[in-house]
C-alpha cells in the first residue's frame, strides 16, 4: 500500500512542463484524433485528448487545471462533431478532476497506476457521455459496451507509451 | 465563509464548469419533434463560432498533414518505390527483345513447317524417289547461280540429279560432297535443260541469261508462241523427268545473233530467289504408293485372269472349229498326208479354203444368180409397169448407203470371217428368192 501512496516529497511535487507543450500536446492530440480514424477506420479505439487530459491532470496535481484542460479538450472535440457542444466537455472535465484528485493521493509515476487510471477514467468518461446523451439530452445513442472496453484498453496502451514520452519534457529543478 | 470557498474550491469549480456546460447544452438543445427525439441540427451563432474556431485550429494542420502525406506518398510512390524501375525496365526490355526473337523464330518455324508440309504432300504424290534437302548457302555471286544444299553423297545424291520443288524445276546437282552438294540453277548461263512448250509443242533448250532469267534459245520464229504459255520439261536431257513444270512464257524476243531465231524469256515456276527447301530426284523409276501398288497388283491379277480366260476361249474355239465340218471346203483338194514340211515345220496349206457364201438377205440384180430367174422377182399378174412391191420397206427413199453400186455383178469376195456353224445359220433353199426388196423398188429408185 505504501507503494501506491505518495509519501515522499518527490512523489508529491508538481511536475512542470515547458509552456508550449501545454498548447502543442493538446492540439496535436486533437488533430491526430481527427486524422487517425481516416487511416484506421472503425478500429481507432483510443481517445488521445482524454489521455492528454489525464496525463496533465496527474502531473500537475491540480484539479482546477485538470478540469479546465479536460473541459477545453472536450469542448474542442465537440466542436469538431455535429453533436451539442459540452457533452465531451462535461465528461472530460469530470475525468480531469478525478485524475488530479487521485494524483494528489497516490504515486502517479507508477506505470500500473497510470494504466489502471487511464482504463477506469476512460470507462467513466464513456459512461458520462452515454449518460448525458440518454438522460440529460434524451437522445437515442447506440452504444456498445464492448467498444467502450476497447477504447479503454486502447487508451491504456497509448498511455503506456505516451506518458514516458511526455515525461521527458518535464522541467526539473 | 472564506475558508469554505478555499476548502471546497476544486469542487465548486467543478460544479460551476459542469453547470455552465449543462446550461450550454440546454441552450443548444431544441426539440422539434418529441416523437423523433432528435435535436435540431441548426446551431446558434455562438455554437457555430466555437465550431469555426475549432475547425480553424485543426483544419490547417490536417491540411498540411494531408499535403505532407500526399507529398510523402508521392515521394514514395514516384521515387522510393520506383528505385528499381530502371532495372525492371531494362529487364522487361530484354524480355521483350527475347520474346520478339522467339516470336520471329516461331514464325519462321511455322512458315518452314508449311513449306515442308507442302513439299511432303508433293513428294508423296510424286512418282519418283526424292530426297528433301535444305539450302544452306549460295555462291554469293550473280555470275554464278549456284547454291549449296545440306545433302550429299551419303544421302544418295549424285551428279546431274534433278533438283525440283513443288512449284517446278530448280536445277541440277553439279558437285556432290559427302554431306553437301552444289546445285546449278536453271537460270545460270551455263545450265541447260530440254523443255517443251505445252501448247505449241515446240522444243528448245533452257538456260539462263545475264540477268538471271531462264530463257529458251535456238527456236525458230513462231508466231504461235504467246506469253503465258506453260513450259514443261521435255525429258530428253536424261536429267529432268518429262512433264515437270518449268515456268511460263514471259516474253518473246528476237535472237540478236541469228536471224530468224527467237529467244523466249521464261518466268520460272519455282521461286529461284527465295528457295529454302528442295527435292532432289535420286531415282527416276516410278515410286508408287502402297495404294497404287495395290491397285497395280489388282490390275495385274485381273489382267492374268482375262488372259487365261481368253486363252481358254481360243482353245475351245479351235477345238470347235476342228469338229465342225462346215468350216472346211468340200471341193478343196485333200490335204497331204504329212502336214509337216521337210524340216518339221507345219506346212503351209496349198489351197485357200473358200468359205461357203451365205445367201443374201436382200438380193438384188447384182446378186449372183439373180438374172437367171427374173420372173420370180415380180408376179405375173402385176398390171402396171411399176408394180407395187410386196415389201413395204422398199417404199422408203434410198439412202446413200443403200444405193447399189452401178457395176456389173461380180463374184463375191471371199469372206475372211469364219463361217458360223450350219445349225446356227439356217440355209435357205437354193434358187428360191428370199424375201426382200424386189427389183421393182430398185427401178423406182432409178
Amino acid at each position: 500500500m505504501s507503494v501506491l501512496t505518495a509519501n515522499s516529497r518527490r512523489d508529491l511535487e508538481v511536475h512542470r512542463y515547458p509552456a508550449p507543450l501545454y498548447v502543442a500536446a493538446p492540439v496535436v492530440a486533437l488533430v491526430v484524433q481527427a486524422l487517425l480514424p481516416r487511416v484506421m477506420g472503425r478500429f481507432a479505439y483510443f481517445d488521445l485528448p482524454l489521455v492528454i487530459t489525464i496525463y496533465f491532470a496527474l502531473g500537475r496535481r491540480s484539479p482546477i487545471q485538470g478540469m479546465f484542460m479536460g473541459g477545453f479538450m472536450g469542448i474542442f472535440e465537440d466542436a469538431l462533431t455535429h453533436h451539442a457542444i459540452g457533452i465531451n466537455g462535461i465528461a472530460k472535465t469530470v475525468a480531469g478532476y478525478l485524475a488530479a484528485s487521485v494524483g494528489i493521493r497516490i504515486d502517479v509515476q507508477n506505470t500500473i497506476i497510470r494504466i489502471l487510471l487511464n482504463f477506469v477514467l476512460s470507462l467513466l468518461c464513456s459512461a458520462v457521455v452515454v449518460f448525458i446523451h440518454r438522460v440529460l439530452l434524451g437522445i437515442e445513442l447506440h452504444w456498445n459496451w464492448l467498444e467502450m472496453l476497447f477504447v479503454a484498453i486502447g487508451n491504456s496502451i497509448v498511455a503506456l507509451f505516451l506518458f514516458p514520452l511526455l515525461d521527458r519534457f518535464q522541467v526539473r529543478d | 465563509m472564506e475558508s469554505f470557498f478555499v476548502r471546497y474550491r476544486n469542487l465548486l469549480v467543478l460544479l460551476t464548469l459542469l453547470l455552465v456546460q449543462i446550461i450550454g447544452l440546454a441552450v443548444q438543445v431544441r426539440r422539434i419533434d418529441p416523437a423523433r427525439r432528435s435535436l435540431d441540427s441548426a446551431d446558434s451563432s455562438g455554437v457555430r463560432l466555437i465550431r469555426l474556431w475549432a475547425n480553424a485550429v485543426v483544419a490547417p494542420v490536417e491540411r498540411s498533414l494531408e499535403y505532407s502525406k500526399t507529398g510523402v506518398f508521392g515521394f514514395w510512390k514516384n521515387y522510393i518505390d520506383l528505385r528499381h524501375v530502371r532495372q525492371q525496365n531494362r529487364d522487361l526490355q530484354d524480355t521483350v527483345d527475347r520474346l520478339r526473337l522467339e516470336q520471329a523464330a516461331l514464325l519462321e518455324d511455322a512458315r518452314q513447317g508449311q513449306r515442308l508440309q507442302g513439299m511432303l504432300d508433293f513428294q508423296q504424290k510424286y512418282l519418283y524417289k526424292t530426297v528433301d534437302a535444305q539450302i544452306i548457302g549460295t555462291s554469293g555471286s550473280d555470275q554464278s547461280r549456284l547454291f549449296t544444299i545440306d545433302k550429299g553423297k551419303h544421302e544418295g545424291l549424285a551428279r546431274d540429279m534433278a533438283v525440283i520443288t513443288a512449284d517446278g524445276i530448280v536445277g541440277k546437282v553439279r558437285e556432290v560432297f559427302p554431306h553437301s552438294s552444289q546445285v546449278l540453277a536453271i537460270n545460270d548461263q551455263s545450265s541447260g535443260a530440254g523443255v517443251i512448250l505445252e501448247t505449241t509443242r515446240i522444243r528448245g533448250i533452257l538456260r539462263g541469261n545475264e540477268e538471271g532469267q531462264p530463257q529458251i534459245v535456238g527456236i525458230l520464229a513462231d508466231a504461235r508462241i504467246k506469253p503465258g504459255e506453260n513450259v514443261l520439261t521435255a525429258g530428253g536431257d536424261q536429267i529432268f523427268p518429262r512433264g515437270l513444270p518449268v515456268g511460263t512464257v514471259e516474253k518473246v524476243e528476237n535472237d540478236p545473233d541469228r536471224d530468224g531465231f527467237i529467244t523466249v524469256i521464261i518466268k520460272p515456276a519455282a521461286h529461284l530467289d527465295r528457295l529454302d527447301e528442295v527435292l532432289v530426284i535420286t531415282d527416276t523409276e516410278p515410286r508408287f504408293s502402297s495404294q497404287q501398288q495395290k491397285d497395280i497388283a489388282t490390275s495385274e491379277q485381273d489382267k492374268s485372269a482375262d488372259a487365261a480366260a481368253l486363252s481358254e476361249q481360243r482353245k475351245a474355239s479351235a477345238i470347235m472349229a476342228e469338229r465342225l465340218p462346215g468350216l472346211t471346203d468340200p471341193n478343196a483338194p485333200p490335204k497331204p498326208a504329212n502336214p509337216q514340211g521337210a524340216n518339221g515345220a507345219p506346212a503351209t496349206p496349198a489351197a485357200t479354203v473358200v468359205p461357203k457364201i451365205l445367201p443374201p438377205q436382200h438380193p438384188d440384180r447384182f446378186t449372183p444368180g439373180h438374172a437367171d430367174q427374173p420372173d420370180q422377182q415380180a408376179p405375173a399378174s402385176t398390171p402396171g409397169p411399176r408394180p407395187p412391191s410386196a415389201n413395204p420397206v422398199q417404199k422408203k427413199p434410198p439412202t446413200p448407203n443403200s444405193t447399189p453400186a452401178p457395176k456389173p455383178a461380180t463374184p463375191p469376195k471371199p469372206n475372211p470371217q469364219p463361217q458360223p456353224p450350219r445349225d446356227e445359220q439356217p440355209q435357205p433353199q437354193s434358187g428360191s428368192p428370199p424375201t426382200g426388196p424386189g427389183r421393182g423398188g430398185d427401178h423406182r429408185d432409178e
